[in-house]
């Protein structure tokens, strides 16, 4: 984008209808990320990240406010098109990492690319490059459970970025790891973030995971609060 | 089909459950099929008996009554009549054995002019009209209890209370789809034997009378007239072509069609809810799988798809080994034997089976909509937050 900016939140709020009562999560919440950014956002459990996180990427719709990611005014989209503006643009790192068992690590990468129109040998050499990315290209024909929970993680990011997406969100990508694997992990993020310049937000509850991040702001009670902006590591963009 | 590998590991993924659901669905499609067969078969073999212009005379009064033996010769003088025999079941015992094969007495002479497309060697057939208690039986009967010409047939009357003691005189070959296992004799041996018997009751008469026409176009006029002239006699008739004859007599064993037809509608439900069930089941636990792929972009058609697919693929996979499978089976082993007569021949007729796998592929839809729309419907968030 021109402006530069990669996310606008504009008094956005969000509540969950739980049948006669609505629970509020957001609270006229603003945010803005700039293009090629690494936010982190940390916060007590039920503190809403997730809710925010799915708001941003396109996942559920905010209340009020608007969302606007790449330019894009998500809530002006229909349940369709926002679902192919998603294959399009987000890429997804999951705390469990949510591969699907009964395909290898080759078939789980190549799944979002179901949805284009490249054909087999296109698709083939754009699975491998993202495998290659994370380090993985020699398991392309193991199955998730061959593999170890460092490994999925590898595999689930290969996944997220097969597509080439504008935005990566990673929901606790590390909240099941061990301390070496998580910092592979990090430094995966930190290296996407940095060569290909995606513009990733990360929940995590890991403060030495936060400070891969550019920026790591909290939330707490539907509000974000401390804005800290992070001294630039070496490398990385800022 | 890029989708393929997918759906196809997803069958797999509990390999028992679609191993059941497979073997449900083929175990009633071979069934169901074989029960279609009946009256597909009873049609098929009716209508296949067009070519040969016969007409059949009975009692009006049904099957359990008889025709006057006068009426043969009647008959014979009408025009358009070339050859006419009688047909009287004896229905007699063979050892233990209740109903072994269908026996009828007819005339020796004319019995394979007027039914033509079975083939007796005219020595045999010689000899055959020689001797007066001998017989002439079909190929498959022949071959399946090893008689050959010469061989004594005894048989024992339940009709009637006298024996039969026939000789093999001539085998005749016949049409596939016609019956290979009757056995002709001569109708006068038959009637010695109630004359001699059974006090003269039912000496004199018919069971039905063959009729072939040498034109088809004769036949209406021709049916209509023999019962005109006989309406009002103390036995009227009843004429009709073979094919409505074999149809009425298939009939008096009962309604078969809306029997089988029931049975098969209740087949079709039960296994709409077997599959159902089971994709149901599967589903369950995929739920966050599901709401990963909405979550990277499948959207709710496609997802709809792929359940569809899978349920599809599984009730085909139990069609095709259930309803192709059974007409295999029975091309290759033919049970009509344990039938004794009342089914000429048997097999699954292509159409039949080619149904029946159509049948399962709706079974599949139907089975996999309820959960294909539950799949759709499911929120992402909630799919997803159900690990967390
Ligand atoms: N689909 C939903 N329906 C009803 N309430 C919901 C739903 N999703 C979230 N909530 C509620 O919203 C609040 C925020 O949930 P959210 O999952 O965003 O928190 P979080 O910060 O991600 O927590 P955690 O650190 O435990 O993952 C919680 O009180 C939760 O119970
Ligand atoms: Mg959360």
């Amino acid at each position: 984008m021109a402006d530069g900016l990669a996310i606008e939140l504009r008094a956005v709020t969000k509540q969950y209808k739980r049948d006669e009562f609505t629970v509020p999560v957001l609270e006229s919440l603003d945010l803005v990320v700039r293009e090629g950014e690494f936010l982190a956002l940390m916060g007590p459990s039920g503190s809403g990240k997730t809710t925010l996180l799915n708001l941003i990427a396109g996942l559920d719709y905010a209340s009020s406010g608007e969302v606007i990611v790449h330019g894009q005014d998500l809530g002006r989209l229909s349940e369709g098109q926002i679902t192919r503006w998603r294959a399009n643009n987000v890429g997804f790192i999951f705390q469990l990492y949510n591969l699907i068992p009964v395909l290898t690590a080759f078939e789980n990468v190549e799944l979002p690319l179901l949805l284009t129109n490249l054909n087999r040998k296109r698709r083939r050499e754009n699975v491998m490059t993202a495998l290659r990315a994370v380090g993985l290209s020699e398991r392309e024909d193991h199955y998730p459970r061959q593999l170890s929970g460092g490994q999925e993680q590898r595999v689930a990011i290969a996944r997220a970025i097969v597509t080439d997406p504008y935005l990566l969100v990673a929901d606790e990508p590390t909240g099941d790891l061990d301390r070496k694997s998580a910092e592979e992990i990090l430094n995966l993020l930190e290296q996407l973030n940095s060569e290909f310049d995606k513009t990733i937000i990360m929940v995590t509850h890991d403060p030495i995971a936060a400070q891969k991040a550019h920026r790591l702001l909290h939330l707490d009670k539907g509000q974000l609060i401390g804005d800290v902006v992070q001294v630039p590591r070496l490398g990385a963009a800022s | 089909m890029k989708y393929f590998t997918y759906i196809f590991r997803n069958i797999r993924r509990n390999k028992l459950r679609s191993f059941l659901t497979i073997a449900s669905v083929s175990a009633c499609l071979f069934l169901a099929s074989i029960l279609a067969s009946f009256t597909a078969i009873n049609e098929e073999a009716a209508s296949g008996t067009r070519d040969f212009n016969r007409l059949v005379t009975m009692s009006s009064q049904g099957l359990g009554a008889v025709v006057p033996i006068v009426r043969l010769n009647e008959i014979r003088g009408l025009g358009g009549v070339e050859f006419a025999t009688p047909f009287s079941w004896y229905g007699g015992k063979l050892g233990e054995e209740i109903q072994p094969f269908a026996q009828f007495g007819v005339d020796a002479e004319t019995i394979f002019k007027v039914y033509e497309e079975l083939v007796v060697p005219p020595e045999d057939q010689k000899a055959f009209i020689q001797d007066r208690a001998g017989c002439v039986i079909g190929r498959k009967m022949a071959t399946e209890r090893k008689y050959q010409v010469g061989d004594k047939i005894p048989l024992k009357g339940t009709i009637y209370p006298f024996n039969l003691d026939l000789t093999v005189r001539g085998i005749y070959d016949s049409p596939p789809k016609s019956d290979g296992r009757m056995c002709f004799f001569h109708w006068d041996y038959l009637e010695e034997g109630l004359k001699r018997d059974f006090k003269g009751d039912r000496a004199g008469n018919a069971g039905v009378i063959m009729i072939r026409c040498n034109n088809s176009k004769v036949m209406p006029d021709l049916s209509k007239n023999i019962d005109a002239a006989y309406s009002n006699s103390d036995t009227p008739t009843k004429t009709q072509t073979e094919e409505a004859f074999s149809k009425m007599f298939a009939e008096y064993f009962g309604n078969f069609k809306d029997v089988i037809s029931l049975v098969g509608i209740v087949v079709v439900l039960s296994l709409i809810f077997v599959t159902g069930n089971a994709m149901a089941m599967a589903m369950r636990e995929r739920t966050t799988e599901m709401a990963v792929l909405k979550a990277i972009g499948f959207s709710n058609g496609r997802i709809m798809f792929l359940v569809l697919a899978e349920s599809t693929l599984i009730a085909a996979a139990g069609g095709l080994i259930g309803a192709v499978g059974s007409k295999l089976m029975l091309d290759a082993y033919d049970i009509s034997k344990f039938f004794a007569g009342f089914l000429a021949f048997f097999y699954v007729p292509w159409s039949v089976a080619l149904i029946g796998l159509a049948v399962s592929i709706g079974i599949g839809f139907l089975s996999g909509l309820i959960p294909a729309i539950s799949a759709a419907r499911l929120s992402v968030i909630n799919g997803l937050r159900k690990v967390v």
